[in-house]
């Protein structure tokens, strides 16, 4: 007879955080972690695929050495740790990565609340791009009837690859091509999705983790907002997808804002961008008469002083920078404000108005004034009045420095209460999950 | 598709039984002969080997030298590593170009030539360096250039020019218990199967020998947990796909000391019980081919190669795999993915090569080197070989020294010897910097002269490059991390990203535009990349950057703004441009 202690003894376990986890023989450290409901971060490793080991996101610290952990056959006695300011910082610089390499337009991509890049860019608290980006220009396939790829939007897992082949038994999808220039593509003559024998129903159709591989004909079928990682955070429900997602009611609470305590002149302005921001502070409603009696307003459309005042706190800026005065504004506002604050979507990755980004702004040009639609006296305009256009739509970030990130299309009311209230209290701004959206 | 192509392919399909390990070996043959794969090729091969033509397409996509739009039919690569640089690369690219009235990487109109650039040719010792259809060029000059020139434009064959021109010197400048050992053809191999495996097994684990080709990986141990394998059909493969810059020293031993190798890749797979063993040949050293294959041809005819060797039980045979260009065939792993003729990614590890290879098989991966050293010491003995070293370290190293010396060349140096010494031998004066290792090694400082190469101090594959009091270090950072760049794999994230991320960053401090917040990104890339990339090129690729910062930081500070941020892009110029778009049609229409 196996006594309790004996079979304790018998069983295999190593630690993560210094937590005991039992495993089986041949267990990666990712499986046994999943089965003891720990959350390691991960966007490349599905447990009914062989893992890839591509994205990285799981490394974790294995006896001392940075290893992936979906890859990693657990040990007797291994060390793991998985949640330390050091790995949270490295993991996040790997999301940022993944932001910068491919176009990750939140605000309008169907996956935007069900995305698991950007569910882990919530958890790893990502407000920013960090780095410039690298404005992706490759081939959407809309030729399925029922399917639809768009590559920019690729983060290279191989899901899909896998489904394909060892589900689907379909091998529909392959990589090619290396180094920056790897990418997504099709395995029929044309190269074209439409030339394959890919259904709506493949499992290879229902497991990209980000808004790749998306089914036509279901966009937003649940509104934006009440999607499962804008009420949860991935490390509670895991990498799923809405298909898999059963709701539980839950309950979170609003945080008190705190009282202010002084007064702060505040200038704010809209570059490239639709001023929706700006309507979601005004959003505040009476908030913003307790707001004035600590701050003073400087240059802002809200009030329409034209010039910053010298000494301003604060700049909130929105809108990404797309033409020579834009350039002229931000240089402004950074030389007159001592915190700068991007505001939104398009001030943090330029957002729709960079959709222009992979289009010669002289082909933009030419379509507007010359080639379009109903043109009369076709010419591009000359005035010295009229702003130039850049190349590209940039982020603030890679025009002036950036003190702090306010994500969000457009970042709600609450979200400008809590940084607004956080500087006021001399703290360093930081949003609660349920206020940090970039949709 | 014209009757010649499709008969190669299908001998050539036939010839290997649509074995698809085969394929990159196909594709190479047909870009030789149609100067690219034309798509009714890939078609036919799609047939053949039951693969989608778009997945031939990432195969060929992956490897440098392969192309499926056509190239030139002289197609000439220059050899892009720093010190090609130091030596004129530049001025002899431009010049080419300017006599062959071609763009960089664009076939001409005609079709006659294409000139890109091209990762270190492994000629370093004899640059400027460049490729012609596969085979080497090297010590280019102006005048050699204008007869390059004359014979393309003519339209002469290859095997019209001067047979001088191809000549590639071996430029052994200091021989060790090596380069200087006579070995009987056979001896070794003799030696080693009048007894038992396990003896040999010994003998190479007494001599200490660890593996050549940078990670110093005990010999002995590498052949023995292959031995012990559970599955009996094993495979020896000589990683002869000699890629990190500045090294060389694998082209010599394959050029002259050919038996060497054969030998110890004969004495391995009889330790290791192996029956088929490999040599994994770069592209770039095409000009070695047909004399390997000669010397394994006569091997065979001596009865030192294939079945029965010597009369005996052991039956072994070597085939030569060529590369198609790509630098990550290096790691052990990616080479094996590449013999069995797909794209070279690096697998996951552990299993190891020694328990999963070639084809799921266990499979023992050594350098060249490796495979020379270990017949020598089967040859003369262990304690021949281990009573070379220096403080403690046993056997020699083979160096690749090139750059600002006297006598750029092979060193077979005692292991254990202070790089000071290394810099007398070959001649070097007023040195700045030394980088051990290539651009994945450790650049050194004359106050670090006293380091030695060891596998515990300056770990070595061999290159060795030294820069003088002229040179500006900055340049060597910059080169260094565009060829990671290019020759990063894709696979993973920190590595595909990172590579591009700190390029971007070199250049800006390279024009001029950098701030402090960049050389933070740098600290901060590097410390990612480093621990969380795949292998050991994303490992390594930022290094070269952080080096040079950290132990020359004036080349940095001379060229950075004194600010804290700098935009991502030059504003000015970008402003500049967004206004002449505007004004140019201004005054066009005016």
């Amino acid at each position: 007879m196996i006594t309790m202690a004996k079979a304790r003894k018998q069983r295999k376990t190593f630690t993560i955080d210094d937590r005991e986890i039992p495993f089986k023989e041949g267990e990666t450290v990712m499986q046994a972690a999943a089965k003891a409901k720990i959350y390691i971060p991960h966007l490349c490793f599905n447990p009914e695929f062989t893992p890839n080991g591509s994205c990285k996101l799981c490394t974790c610290e294995i006896n001392g050495r940075k290893t992936s952990s979906c890859s990693t056959k657990a040990e007797q006695g291994m060390q793991v740790k998985n949640e330390t300011h050091e790995l949270t910082m490295m993991r996040r610089t790997l999301v940022q990565m993944l932001f910068v390499e491919g176009n990750h337009y939140c605000p309008f991509c169907e996956r935007s609340g069900n995305c698991q890049l950007q569910a882990l860019a919530y958890d790893l608290g990502m407000t920013d791009l960090h780095f410039p980006r690298f404005n992706a220009k490759r081939n959407v396939d809309a030729s399925h009837p029922d399917i639809m790829i768009d590559r920019n939007r690729c983060i290279f897992c191989e899901l899909c690859v896998r489904a394909s082949t060892e589900v689907d038994k379909k091998d529909i999808f392959s990589i090619a091509g290396r180094s920056i220039n790897k990418r997504l593509v099709i395995n029929s003559k044309s190269g074209d999705l439409k030339d394959t024998e890919m259904k709506a129903t493949d499992k290879s159709a229902h497991i990209c983790p980000v808004g790749c591989i998306i089914i036509k004909g279901e966009g937003f079928k649940t509104p934006i907002g009440q999607r499962i990682y804008d009420k949860h955070s991935i490390r509670d429900v895991g990498n799923i997808r809405p298909d898999s997602f059963i709701e539980e009611p839950s309950q979170t609470e609003v945080e008190k804002p705190v009282e202010q305590k002084k007064k702060i002149k505040v200038a704010s302005c809209s570059l490239a961008g639709c001023f929706g921001c700006h309507m979601s502070f005004l959003d505040l409603d009476e908030r913003i008469i307790e707001l004035l009696e600590q701050v003073e307003l400087s240059r802002s459309p809200l009030n329409d002083i034209k010039s910053c005042a010298p000494d301003c706190d604060l700049g909130l800026i929105e809108g990404g920078v797309c033409n020579t005065e834009n350039i002229e504004v931000l240089r402004h506002f950074r030389e007159s404000c001592r915190i700068i604050i991007a505001v939104g979507s398009c001030a943090i990755n330029g957002g729709v108005p960079s959709l222009r980004n992979s289009i010669d702004v002289k082909a933009c040009l030419d379509e507007s004034y010359i080639n379009g639609i109903g043109v009369v006296n076709p010419k591009i305009p000359t005035d010295k009045e009229i702003p130039y256009l850049l190349e590209k739509v940039y982020p603030i970030h890679e025009v002036i420095k950036v003190d702090y990130f306010l994500p969000g299309c457009p970042p709600s009311a609450d979200a400008f209460w809590k940084i607004l209230n956080d500087l006021l209290d001399g703290k360093e701004p930081e949003l609660p999950y349920d206020l940090l959206h970039f949709d | 598709m014209n009757k010649a192509l499709a008969a190669l392919i299908h001998e050539q399909v036939k010839g290997c039984r649509t074995n698809k390990a085969y394929l990159l070996q196909i594709l190479r043959k047909i870009q030789f002969s149609c100067a690219h794969i034309p798509a009714d090729a890939i078609e036919q091969l799609s047939a053949e080997f039951k693969i989608s033509p778009p997945k031939i397409m990432a195969l060929i996509e992956f490897y440098h030298f392969i192309h499926y739009q056509p190239r030139g039919h002289y197609d000439i690569y220059i050899s892009d590593s720093i010190i090609d640089h130091m030596s004129g690369k530049n001025e002899i690219t431009r010049y080419l170009c300017e006599k062959l009235n071609v763009k960089l990487n664009q076939p001409r109109e005609d079709g006659l030539v294409t000139v890109a650039d091209t990762s270190c040719t492994g000629m370093s010792d004899q640059g400027p360096a460049a490729l012609v259809n596969g085979l080497a060029l090297t010590r280019l000059t102006p005048k050699r250039i204008d007869q390059i020139v004359e014979k393309i434009e003519t339209n002469t064959a290859l095997k019209d020019w001067p047979k001088a021109w191809f000549d590639v010197e071996d430029n052994i400048q200091s021989k060790g218990v090596l380069l200087n050992a006579e070995m009987q053809p056979g001896e070794a191999v003799k030696k080693a199967l009048a007894a038992d495996p396990l003896n040999s097994l010994a003998e190479i684990d007494k001599s200490g020998l660890r593996g050549c080709g940078g990670a110093g990986f005990k010999t002995a141990l590498k052949w023995k947990s292959c031995r012990l394998s559970s599955d009996h059909d094993r495979y020896v493969v000589c990683n002869a796909d000699e890629g990190e810059p500045g090294t060389f020293k694998d082209r010599v031993l394959l050029n002259s000391y050919a038996e060497q190798l054969i030998e110890g890749m004969t004495i391995c797979a009889y330790i290791i019980g192996a029956c088929k063993g490999f040599i994994y040949l770069r592209y770039e050293y095409q000009h070695l081919y047909e004399q390997l294959n000669e010397a394994l041809h006569k091997r065979r005819e001596a009865n030192l190669l294939g079945s029965h060797i010597l009369d005996g039980e052991l039956s072994f045979d070597i085939e030569i795999f060529m590369g198609a260009g790509s630098y990550v065939c290096g790691e052990e792993s990616a080479l094996i993915e590449s013999l069995e003729g797909k794209r070279a990614i690096p697998r996951i590890r552990p299993p190891f090569p020694v328990t999963r290879g070639y084809l799921g098989k266990p499979t023992v991966v050594n350098n060249v080197e490796t495979f020379c050293y270990a017949a020598l010491v089967i040859d003369k003995g262990a304690d021949n070989f281990s009573a070379q070293g220096l403080s403690g370290f046993s056997g020699c190293k083979i160096l690749s020294i090139s750059g600002d010396v006297e006598k750029a060349g092979l060193y077979e140096i005692p292991l254990g010897l202070p790089v000071k010494n290394v810099l007398n031998l070959c001649g070097a004066k007023s040195v700045q910097a030394v980088q051990v290792g290539g651009p994945s090694g450790t650049l050194i400082t004359p106050s670090e002269f006293n380091r030695i190469i060891s596998f515990d101090d300056l770990n070595t594959s061999g290159s060795f490059m030294v820069f003088n009091q002229d040179r500006d270090l900055l340049e060597n950072a910059l080169n260094f991390t565009h060829f990671f760049m290019k020759e990063s794999c894709g696979f993973c994230t920190p590595c595909r990203v990172g590579t591009k991320l700190i390029c971007d960053l070199a250049d800006k401090v390279a024009a001029g535009q950098g701030a402090r917040l960049d050389l933070d990104s740098i600290k901060q890339l590097n410390h990612v990349m480093n621990k969380m990339s795949h292998c050991g090129l994303g490992q390594r690729a930022a290094e070269p950057l952080l080096q040079t910062l950290e132990k020359f930081p004036e080349y940095f500070v001379k060229r950075m703004t004194d600010k804290d941020y700098q935009p991502s892009f030059n504003v000015e110029e970008s402003i500049q441009r967004a206004i002449d778009i505007v004004v140019i049609q201004d005054n066009q229409k005016g």
